[in-house]
C-alpha cells in the first residue's frame, strides 16, 4: 500500500467518524427533548423525538454502509480495523438509545399523573435521566476524542444510574402495595426507568468500545476500579 | 572600516616583522620559514573562526552571539548588534500578539478560530467553557465533532451565516446559545457563541404572563358570559335567577381583582423609588394589617399580633401596607381551620422585620425559589379556590425592592411557613421604649 491508500482510508474514516458525531448529537437532542418532556409533556417535542427517531435509523444503516465499503475497498489492518468495526458497534449502540429515547417519550405523553405519586418519583427519575444524559455526552466526547480519560467516569455512573433504577423500583413497589390505583402510572414509571437504565448502558458500551480502539484492550463487564487499574489512572 | 585593516593586518604585519629579523640573523631560508609557519598559522586561525561562526549560525536560534578574537571581534560585535535589535522587535510584535489574544480572550463571547475544513485552530476561554472544548486536547479536531447539535451541523453546511443560530448547549444544562460565524480570511471562520439564556428567560416569561394574564380573565369570563346566556334564554325563578346573579358578581370581583393587582404591579414596575415616601407609625398599620386579617379569617384562626418596638418607618405607607396584607392574607388562606397565625414586629440591629407564620400546609423546597413569579402556583386549584390572583407575592416583591428590603421564605411542608421582611435600618426608627402589646382573637367560629 501506498501512502495515497493511507491517506484515502484516513479521509474517509474522518468521514464516517463526523458522520458518526453528527448521529451522536441527534441523539443527544432526542434524549433532552425526553427529559424536557418527562418534566412537562408536550405534544410537539413527542412528535419531533417520533420523526427524528426515523432520522436515527437512516443514519445507522448509511454509517454501516459506508463502514462495509471502506472494509471492501481499502482492506484496513490493525488499528485502522479496529476503527471500523467499532464504529459499526457504536453506531448500533446510538440506534438503540434512539429506541430507548422513543419509548421514555411515549411513556411520558401517556403517563397519568395522579397527585401524590408521579411527582416525587419523576423528580429522581429526571436525576438519573440527567446522569444518563451526562453519560451519553462523555461517551460520544471520548469516542470524537479518542481520549478514554473519562471512561472509568463513565462505568461509575451507570453503576449509579443502576442503583437509582433499584431504589424508584423499590419505592413504587412499596406504592404498588400501599395502593391498588397507583400500579398502572407505576408500572408506566418502571417502563421509563428501566429505559433511562438502558441508556445508561448502550453509554457504558460505547465508551468500552472506545477503550478497545485507543488502548486495544477488553473492559467489557469490568468495574471502574478495574478500568482505571487497566489504563494506569 | 579603517580599523579593520589595521586590526586584520596586524598578524601578517608582525610575522613579516619576525621574517624579517630572522632574515637578517639567519638568512633567506630561515626568512622563508617563518613567512610560511606565520600563513599556515593565520589561515589556521582565520578558519578556526569561521568554523565557530558557522557552529553557531547551525546551532540553536536563541544561542549567544559568541565572542571573536582580533578582525572577528568587529564583525561578531555588529552580529550582535543586528541579533539584539532583531529580538527586541520579535518582542514588540509578541507583546503586540499577546495584547490581541488577551483581548479575544477577555471579549465576553466566545471564539473558535477555524481553518478552512472546519477544525479548531484556537479558542477563548468563554467559548471553551460553552462549547466545552479544550484547546490543549481540542485543537485540530473537527468543530462539529464536538458541537454535535443537529441545528449547528445543518447551519454550518448551510454556508448562509447571515443569521446566527440558537441551539441548547448539551455542556451546561439549561444554557442557551446563540452561534454565528464570521468568516474571514481565506477560507477561514471565526465562530462566535453568546450565552442568550436571560435573554430566552425574558422572552419566555413575557410569552407565559401573556399566556396567564389571557388564561386568567377567560376563566371568569367563561362563567359570565355562560350566566347571561342562561339568564337571557331560559325563564328562571327568583331564587335561582338570586343564585346566578351572586355567582356572576364573585367572577366579576375576582376579575377586578386580578385587574387591580395587575395595575398595581405595573405602577410598582414603573417607577423606581415609591411614590409618596414619608415616615409613618407601623403600629397603626400593623393594627389594620392585623384586623383585616382577622375580617377574611372570619375567626376561623387564631391570629396573634407581638409588636416588639414602636417604629417610625420611611416609605410607601399605602405600598408595605399592601404587601404585609398580601403576606398575611395568604397566610390566612393556605392554613387550615383552626390554625394558627403569627404577625410579629420586631426592631433588630439590622432594621426592622415583619412576620408571618402559620402552620398550615407549608411550601416544598423546590418551589420557594419561584413563589414570587407571576402567575406561579404551588396547587392551582387550591390556590384559585380561594380567589388568589397569583400575583400577590409578586407585587410583595416589588414593594420590597423598591424599599430595598427583602423577603425571607421558611417553610417545611406539612408543618407550616415563615414569611419574613426585613426592612433595612435607615428606613426604621424606634419611637419609645419597647412596649409589649398583644392582641389575640380567639377562634371564635362553630364547630
Amino acid at each position: 500500500m501506498n501512502e495515497h491508500t493511507y491517506k484515502q482510508f484516513d479521509a474517509e474514516m474522518e468521514e464516517i467518524r463526523s458522520g458518526v458525531m453528527a448521529m451522536g448529537g441527534l441523539v443527544e437532542t432526542q434524549l433532552a427533548r425526553a427529559i424536557a418532556s418527562l418534566r412537562q409533556p408536550d405534544l410537539d417535542q413527542i412528535d419531533a423525538v417520533a420523526a427524528d427517531e426515523q432520522a436515527i435509523n437512516q443514519m445507522q444503516v448509511n454509517i454501516d454502509q459506508q463502514c462495509t465499503q471502506i472494509i471492501a475497498r481499502r482492506q484496513p489492518t490493525a488499528i485502522d480495523l479496529r476503527m471500523v468495526l467499532t464504529t459499526v458497534k457504536i453506531v448500533n449502540e446510538l440506534e438503540r438509545i434512539g429506541d430507548e429515547i422513543k419509548k421514555i417519550a411515549y411513556k411520558a405523553q401517556q403517563m397519568q399523573r395522579p397527585e401524590g405519586l408521579s411527582t416525587v418519583r419523576l423528580h429522581e427519575i429526571t436525576r438519573a435521566a440527567e446522569l444518563a444524559e451526562d453519560n451519553l455526552q462523555l461517551a460520544l466526547d471520548s469516542f470524537a476524542r479518542l481520549d478514554v480519560g473519562a471512561a472509568a467516569q463513565v462505568v461509575s455512573n451507570d453503576e449509579a444510574i443502576d442503583a437509582a433504577f433499584l431504589a424508584i423500583l423499590r419505592q413504587l413497589i412499596s406504592y404498588m402495595m400501599e395502593d391498588p390505583r397507583t400500579i398502572t402510572p407505576a408500572l408506566e414509571i418502571v417502563f421509563i426507568a428501566k429505559s433511562i437504565e438502558r441508556i445508561g448502558d448502550h453509554a457504558k458500551n460505547i465508551v468500552e468500545n472506545v477503550v478497545h480502539v485507543v488502548k486495544g484492550k477488553d473492559v467489557r463487564h469490568a468495574t471502574a476500579e478495574e478500568i482505571r487499574a487497566q489504563l494506569g489512572q | 572600516m579603517y580599523s579593520i585593516w589595521w586590526r586584520g593586518l596586524m598578524a601578517p604585519l608582525a610575522v613579516a616583522a619576525v621574517a624579517v629579523i630572522a632574515g637578517a640573523l639567519e638568512g633567506l631560508a630561515a626568512a622563508l620559514v617563518v613567512v610560511a609557519a606565520g600563513a599556515v598559522a593565520i589561515v589556521a586561525w582565520q578558519l578556526w573562526q569561521l568554523a565557530a561562526l558557522t557552529r553557531w549560525a547551525r546551532g540553536d536560534i536563541e544561542a549567544p552571539v559568541p565572542e571573536g578574537r582580533g578582525v572577528w571581534a568587529l564583525a561578531y560585535a555588529a552580529l550582535y548588534r543586528r541579533v539584539r535589535m532583531r529580538s527586541a522587535r520579535q518582542r514588540d510584535l509578541r507583546l503586540a500578539l499577546d495584547r490581541f489574544v488577551s483581548g479575544a480572550e477577555a471579549l465576553p463571547e466566545g471564539v473558535v478560530v477555524l481553518d478552512r475544513s472546519d477544525r479548531v485552530e484556537w479558542a477563548n476561554p468563554r467559548a471553551e467553557a460553552h462549547l466545552g472544548l479544550d484547546l490543549e486536547r481540542d485543537a485540530g479536531a473537527p468543530i462539529v465533532n464536538l458541537v454535535r447539535q443537529p441545528a449547528f451541523i445543518s447551519y454550518l453546511s448551510r454556508g448562509d451565516f447571515s443569521e446566527p443560530v440558537v441551539v441548547q448547549s448539551t455542556r451546561e444544562t439549561s444554557t442557551t446559545l446563540s452561534i454565528q460565524i464570521v468568516p474571514f480570511g481565506v477560507e477561514e471562520r471565526l465562530l462566535m457563541s453568546r450565552d442568550i439564556t436571560r435573554l430566552e428567560a425574558v422572552a419566555r416569561m413575557r410569552r407565559d404572563f401573556i399566556a396567564n394574564v389571557s388564561h386568567e380573565l377567560k376563566t371568569p369570563l367563561t362563567v359570565l358570559a355562560g350566566f347571561i346566556e342562561t339568564l337571557s334564554d331560559v325563564d328562571l325563578d327568583e331564587r335561582q335567577r338570586q343564585r346566578c346573579l351572586a355567582l356572576m358578581q364573585d367572577q366579576a370581583k375576582s376579575m377586578q381583582r386580578l385587574v387591580a393587582d395587575l395595575l398595581a404591579l405595573s405602577a410598582l414596575e414603573s417607577e423606581q423609588s415609591p411614590a409618596h415616601e414619608s415616615e409613618f407609625a407601623v403600629v397603626p398599620l400593623l393594627l389594620a394589617v392585623s384586623a383585616d386579617a382577622k375580617a377574611l379569617s372570619a375567626g376561623k384562626h387564631e391570629i396573634t399580633l407581638t409588636i416588639g418596638d414602636a417604629a417610625n418607618v420611611l416609605g410607601g405607607r399605602d405600598e408595605l401596607a399592601s404587601a404585609f396584607g398580601n403576606l398575611v392574607s395568604n397566610a390566612v388562606r393556605y392554613t387550615p381551620e383552626g390554625g394558627r397565625i403569627a404577625l410579629d414586629w420586631r426592631v433588630t440591629p439590622e432594621g426592622g422585620e415583619f412576620s408571618v407564620s402559620d402552620n398550615g400546609i407549608g411550601i416544598a423546597t423546590e418551589h420557594i425559589p419561584r413563589l414570587t413569579e407571576r402567575f406561579y402556583r404551588v396547587d392551582r386549584s387550591r390556590s384559585r379556590a380561594t380567589g388568589g390572583t397569583g400575583l400577590g407575592l409578586a407585587i410583595v416583591k416589588h414593594v420590597l425592592i423598591r424599599h430595598q428590603a427583602e423577603l425571607v421564605v421558611d417553610s417545611e411542608p406539612g408543618k407550616g411557613s415563615r414569611f419574613t421582611v426585613r426592612l433595612p435600618a435607615r428606613r426604621v426608627k424606634v419611637v419609645r421604649e419597647p412596649a409589649e402589646q398583644t392582641s389575640t382573637s380567639k377562634s371564635a367560629a362553630a364547630s
